[in-house]
Order: C-alpha cells, then structure tokens, then sequence
C-alpha cells in the first residue's frame, strides 16, 4: 500500500490517533484546569465556598455513596436470584433487571413522579404518594434504580466466573446456613467484583443530571451537575461563570480519586488465591421460589410502573383529569412530534454520527491496542468515561466554544470524547478472542490479506461491531447531561426539549415526547440484544 | 476504499459544522414567546419576505438572560431581535446601548406608557389567580393570605419566569400590598415553583388550593378539561407588557426592523390575539373588560436586586 515499513506505519497509526485523544479530551481538560486554577489555589477555594456551592459538593458525595450502597446490595441480590436460584425464568428476570440501563435517567425521573408522586398514578388510585420523592430521597432512590444494573452485570459475571462450587457445597455440607455459606465463602470471592462495581457505580452515580435536576432541584436540593446547568444555563450573573468551572474541575478530581481509590483497593485487598477451577455446574444455593417472586416485584415497582404511568399521562387530555380510557386522546403525541421534530432529528443525526465516528475511533484503539500497549491504551478509554458529563461539557465549551458555539459539531465533540469508550470496549474484547489460527490458517491456503480480512475477520467482527454502534448511539441519543449545556439556536437534542418544557410545566406533552424517545431506545436495545445473540451463535 | 470512507467521514463533518454558522440572509430571534405565538407570528413575516431564513432561540427569561449575558462575554450578542416576556431585562440592554433607536412606522398605535425609543410593547400577559373547582375564588389578592388557601398557594419563581418577576414587582411596591404580603402568604403555606405552567398543573392536580399564574397559561389547561377556574381578584389582574426590540449593528438589522414592523401591524397584532394574548394595539379585536394593574417598571428596574433579595429572604432557594 505505502512505502513505509510496518513498525513506522504502525507508528504513524499511533500518533495520529493520539492526536485525536489530544483534541477530543486531553486539550479541553487542560483548558478546565486553566481556567480553573488560572488566578491561584485562592480563587479556586474561593469559587467552591461561594455561596450554596459546598452543600452541592456535600450533596454530590453523599447521594453518590448511597446509590452506590443501595445499588450494589440489590445488584449483588439480583445476580444471585439469577445466577444461583434454581426457579425458572431467569431470562425474563436478567432482561428486567437491564431495563433501567436502556431507559433514560430522566425518563425514569419523569415516570417515577408520574407513578408515586403527588397526583401520580398511585395516588389517584389509592390515594398513596411517596414522601420525599422530591428531594434527596427520590434523587437516592432514582440514581440507585439507574445504577443497580451495572452493579448487577459486574456482579453476575463475577458470580459466573469465580465460582468455587466446591467449596460452597463442603460448607453446606459441613452444616453451614446458607446465609453463613454466603458470607464466609461467596462474598470473599465476590470482593474484587464488587469494588470494581462500586468504582462504577459512584462514579455513574456522582455523573447523574437528569434525576438530580428533576426531583431535586423544584425542592431546592442542588448537586454539583445541577449547580453548573443552573448557574451556566440559567444566570446572567459573571461572576457564577467562574463558579461553574471550579465545580467541574472539583467534579472531575471526585470522579478520578473514586476511580484510583477502587483501583488501588482492588489491587491491594482485592486480590484472590484459588483454589482451583471450577468443576461442574455452580451448587444451586435454594429452590425456594420467593426470591424470584421478591425480585419480579422489584422490577415491575421500580420501572414497569413508572412507565406505564408515564404513557397514561401521555394518554391523559388534560392535567388534573383521571387518566383512563374515557380522558383519552392522542393529540399529546401530535403535539410532541410538532414540538420536537427538529430536535428529533439532530438527535438521530448526532447519535448517527456519533456512533460512526466511536466505532471507527474505537476499532483503530482497539487494533492498535492489541499485545504489547494493550495496558496503558485499554485504560485511556476508561478513564475518559470517568469525566462526568457536565464537567466534560465545560471543557469543551471553554476549548471550541468561541468557534462552533451553537452547532451540533460542538456536541458531537463532546459525545465522542465520552462514548468513544463504548465503541471500544466491545471490539477490543472480540478482538482479544480473535483466533488467530483461523486467519493463519486462510493465509496458508493462499487467501490474500484482504481476502482474509473480508471472509475471516469481518464476519468474526462484526457483531461486537455492531454491538458497539448500536451502544453508542443508544447513549448518545438520549444524552442530556452535555447537550443542556451546549445546545443553540437550531442544535436542541430532543432530551433538552424534554427537559426544558418539563420546566416550563406542560406535563403531558413532556410525558408524550418521553415516551416516543422511550420507544426509540427501546427498538434500539432490542437490536442491541440481536446483535449480542448473534454475537453468541456464531 | 479507506480514502472514500474518510472523505464520508470529513463531508458529514463538514455538514455538521455547517449547521452553526451564520449564512447571510438570516434573521436571529431571541426570544420567550411561546412557540405557538412565535409560529403564528414568523408565518406572517415569511408571507412578506419568504428569502429570509429565521433563526430562533426560544427560552424561559431566566434561561434567555443567561445566554445573552454569556454571549456578551464570549465576544458579541448575536440575535437581531430581542423580544422578551417582561421590560426589566430590555431596559438594561437599552441602558447597555446594545439596543438600536428608530421609530417604526406603527409607533403611534402602541399606547404611549408601553413604549421607549428602543423597545416596544407588542402583548399583554395577565397575571390572574387559578382556583380548585372545589374552592371558592379569591375577591382579593389579600384572600390568598386567609384560611381558605391554607392548602396551600402555588407561586411562580420570578428568577425563572418574566411574568413572575413582574407580580413581584407589583406586589412588593404597592403599598396596600408589599413584602408582607409574601410574609403572609408564606405563613400561609404558599410554595414557590418554577414556572407559571407548573402552578396551573398542581392546582389542577389538587395538589394547591390556588395559584398565581399566567392567564392564558390556566386558559389553555382549561380548554383541554383540566378543573380549574381563573378569577381576577381585586384590584385587577397584574399587566406584564411584553416588549420587542433590534439589537443594534447586527448583520440581520434591516429584517430585524422589517420584522419589528410586522409584529406591531395589525396583521402581526392579531395572529398574537389569535393565540391567546392580549394585543398591544387597541384597534385589534380584545375583550378588555375587567381591571388591570400595572407594575411602575422604572421603579422596578431600579429597585430590581433589592426585590429579588428581600424575595429571597421569604421564598430562598
């Protein structure tokens, strides 16, 4: 093809994508900590003890550690109803417990007080409505249902792959409870999963807008993301400007000090002496059907309510009135449609691109990545993950701002500086299984290169390809956290829309449109789940 | 092959980037008009001038002054037209000398204590009271602060919406009235939301006994079958003119004028009626019966942080 030899290619391969790394995420970040730090450590200290701010940052902290707690008590319970209880069902019972992941945080927030908030569903039919949904308790217990599956996909793959069976049945058998067997065998073992799934879920949890916003900012309760929307989006006031970057800088340090914390936790304490592979199939722990039963229920109080509630508002003609059949209408969705169908489609477009863009950015990672660099080069992708959004949105305001203020290219940087990660994981994993033998074994049989690439490596390839467009522009088109703070004129992303006639009050239009995007990331997720079983079959 | 991919890949860049730049030809619309209003509206100018290309930022005041500001500070206002929900915010801008001074050609029809060299009033929002269906209507403003209410008094937050900040300002430099009259109210149990629309949606959920909110905001819940009632109590609904203007120097400022023109025609003043607010100009058709009472704005626009504080003393959020 060129000239060059392989190792320079390879070289030039390199630097340019890590000139990519530099503009997407380490220039902005750089501009933060400039901004941030630009008259001394004093104006620093000073901005985050303006008025209002500290309790944000206490705020940010102590909700975070909660959901993580919270997430990780019923992530933990959930993989084991799923991967150790012997009743059936269990498939149903994995997909509902991901729902939440595939549904937007703020749709959550919206559906959660159309059920059990004042006036909600369960009001109108029982008169019960939930204390506190607005406010911290509903900002802990939303942020928690959002978190509580990644808690549980980290645990289950944990509970599968480090299991001592052996082990577990000699402690039943020496006459150990049950409870005893999981504590003194299953939970020591389980240990390095769940640090890495608290590192996730804090850090999940500290990045959450969307609940925050929506349940506790109309009780005046403030954390860090929605202390920067508000004083970047909703003051004239200069002085805030300064304010904002040091909460985003702040936001930043929290969400690295958790990531290191987790890591070096896991690497001191975390680490595991086996015994010895696992032989057979796991001991089924019970048989006894009230876990499942316990488990089923908690899916459909903590998201199949909440949706249902949210549609019949979207049903509903009007605020006020019983949402059954006879108050029904669909003018909401024409409304919603009529409202939102610019937004509608710079969402797809931006997602669209997004996923294009991560999934090549990704691709050439992961490709690059393989042997020797895998290390440090795996672990960029993490760690960007890590930025929150609204910092990371800050950032890229101060970096690109002044030229693509207003445009959705000023979004898509920032989307592709957060999601990239998502494009590459799920291809640096199938490349990691890539069995290099069966290439070996094309070449030997006088396949060309791209001849084997062609009927080789791209069917190989292809569904974590997939799996990873799909992923990226899932998240992609129902992100809020950044697009709030970096839309204009002509470049509202359809979850801002939401968001901002939510704030202006039309509840069941809001409702309607929350729906439709619901039904979007739904159809999306089902080919997502496609994707990964033909990912499995072949 | 790889070269073709890329070549995609800068085209849809570039199409992307394309959406944010600024083309010659258009008209920038800043403004916190409603979408329905602003349709109507912008309908009639394309009718007139069909070759320019209207831009638009639509946002709640507090979100709108928020975006002007940080425009201010990264190099430049960009809009061509300001028009707002309420004068307080204009008369700084005018006072900035951001704003351009001319004289349309339909000046004269707009009354004369709604209108500067700059800006013009081209609506009227009412500030009314909205009650439960089970809950008697308030003769008086003063009424809110009495028993009957004790479940509580929905209050718009006047640093989120224009309207609001305007009933703050009636209310507090009235005499008969003032900062007690918040006092009371808030002994009373009234709560402060964000927007005029949530007002109308908790009391239509029974979740307050009454509000103070936008009377086309309640009008349009009650249109859909939402049971709630409006009243104005005494002495009148609170009048929030809601004032146009053209920033000064910018690239669209000829369309901006033609479109300050339209908005104030009587063309323009009905499709504003049409979508449910009182129009400035008296010779379109209204139903004006009924009191109104106006904020003293000159004082309001003076006194402006000293309001928001004391407010924030009784309502702090």
């Amino acid at each position: 093809m060129t000239g060059l030899s392989r190792p320079a290619r390879e070289r030039t391969a390199l630097l340019g994508l890590a000139a990519l790394l530099v503009v997407l995420i380490a220039y902005p970040l750089f501009e933060l900590v400039r901004a941030a730090f630009d008259q001394g450590w004093g104006t620093f200290v000073d901005a985050l003890r303006g008025r209002g701010t500290p309790a944000a940052v206490w705020n940010t902290v102590w909700t975070g550690a909660a959901a993580t707690a919270i997430a990780l008590t019923v992530g933990t319970a959930a993989a084991l109803v799923t991967e150790r209880s012997a009743a059936g069902r269990r498939r149903w019972l994995r997909v509902g417990m991901l729902l939440p992941i595939l549904i937007p945080p703020f749709v959550s927030a919206l559906g959660w007080t159309e059920a059990f908030g004042p006036a909600g569903l369960l009001d109108d039919l029982f008169g019960i409505d939930l204390p506190g949904l607005f406010g911290p308790l509903g900002v802990v217990v939303v942020i928690s249902i959002n978190t509580a599956p990644l808690a549980y996909l980290v645990v289950a793959a944990g509970l599968t792959s480090r299991a001592e069976p052996d082990l577990e049945r000699a402690a039943r058998a020496s006459g150990a409870t049950a409870w005893q067997g999981f504590r003194t065998i299953t939970l020591p073992l389980l240990r390095p999963s769940l640090i890495s799934a608290g590192g996730l879920a804090f850090v999940v949890a500290v990045n959450s807008f969307g609940v925050p916003v929506l349940l506790g900012t109309p009780a005046g309760f403030e954390t860090m993301t929605t202390r920067i929307y508000r004083s970047l989006a909703l003051s004239a006031d200069p002085e805030a400007f300064v304010g904002v970057v040091a909460v985003a800088a702040a936001l930043v340090g929290i969400t690295f000090l958790a990531v290191a914390v987790s890591d070096a936790w896991s690497w001191l304490g975390g680490a595991v002496v086996r015994t010895g592979t696992p032989a057979g199939t796991p001991a089924a722990g019970w048989t006894s059907r009230w876990p499942v039963i316990g488990l089923s229920g908690y899916v459909i109080v903590t998201s199949l309510i909440p949706l249902v509630a949210l549609c019949l508002r979207a049903l509903t003609r009007a605020v006020g009135v019983a949402p059954w059949p006879s108050n029904w209408t669909l003018a909401n969705f024409g409304e919603a449609i009529d409202g939102a169908g610019g937004a509608f489609l710079n969402s797809v477009l931006l997602a669209a691109a997004a996923a294009f863009l991560s999934v090549a950015l990704g691709g050439a990672v992961a490709a690059l990545g393989r042997g020797r660099r895998r290390g440090w080069l795996g672990s960029v992708p993490v760690l960007t993950f890590a930025v929150p959004g609204s910092a990371l949105a800050v950032a890229v305001l101060l970096a690109y701002g002044a030229r693509l203020r207003d445009s959705l290219l000023l979004i898509l940087v920032a989307y592709l500086a957060k999601f990239w990660a998502l494009g590459h994981r799920p291809i640096a994993g199938s490349l990691e299984n890539l069995p290099l033998d069966a290439v070996r074994a094309a070449r030997a049989s006088g396949a060309g290169a791209a001849t084997a690439l062609r009927t080789v490596v791209v069917p190989m390839l292809w569904p974590a390809v997939a799996a990873a467009w799909v992923l990226v522009f899932l998240f992609s088109f129902h992100e809020l956290t950044m697009s709030a703070l970096l839309y204009g004129p002509g470049s509202e992303t359809l979850a801002v829309v939401i968001l901002n006639l939510r704030q202006i009050g039309d509840v069941t239009v809001t409702a309607a449109m929350a729906v439709l995007l619901t039904l979007v990331v739904l159809a999306a997720g089902g080919l997502l789940g496609l994707a990964r079983r033909g990912g499995a079959s072949s | 092959m790889r070269s073709r991919f890329l070549g995609i890949l800068v085209g849809a860049a570039l199409a992307l980037s394309a959406c944010g730049d600024d083309p010659g030809g258009t008209l920038r619309i800043y403004t916190s008009v409603t979408q329905e209003t602003l349709d109507a509206v912008v309908a009639g100018y394309q009718g007139s001038y069909p070759g320019v290309e209207v831009e638009v930022f639509r946002a709640p005041t507090g979100e709108l002054t928020a975006r002007i500001a940080a425009e201010q500070r990264e190099g430049g206002l960009t809009a061509d037209v300001l028009w707002l929900t309420d004068p307080l915010s204009m008369g700084q801008y005018a006072a900035d000398g951001l704003l351009l001074a001319w004289a349309p050609a339909s000046l004269e029809a707009v009354p004369e204590e709604f209108r500067t060299d700059s800006s013009w009033g081209t609506r009227v929002l009412t500030m009314v009271a909205v009650h439960g269906l089970d809950v008697p209507a308030p003769a008086s403003w003063e009424d809110l602060t009495g028993p009957a209410y004790a479940a509580g008094v929905a209050i718009p937050d006047p640093g989120f919406a224009g309207s609001a900040l305007g009933a703050l300002g009636w209310f507090a430099l009235d005499p008969g009235y003032g900062f007690d009259f918040y006092r009371r109210l808030a002994t009373n149990g009234a709560v402060q939301v964000p927007s005029p629309g949530e007002v109308v949606t908790g009391v239509a959920e029974g979740r307050f006994a009454a509000g103070i909110t936008l009377e086309s905001s309640a009008r349009d819940a009650i249109a859909k079958g939402s049971p709630i009632a409006i009243t104005r109590p005494a002495p009148g609904a609170i009048g929030i003119y809601s004032p146009i203007a053209v920033v000064a120097g910018g690239a669209g400022e000829a369309a901006a004028r033609d479109f300050v023109e339209h908005v104030l025609s009587v063309a323009g003043q009905e499709a504003i009626a049409s979508t449910g607010w009182r129009p400035i100009r008296e010779d379109v058709a209204w139903d004006r019966s009924g009191g109104l009472v106006y904020p003293d704005w000159n004082r309001v626009v003076e006194l402006r942080d000293q309001l928001l504080n004391e407010y924030l003393v009784v309502f702090g959020g």
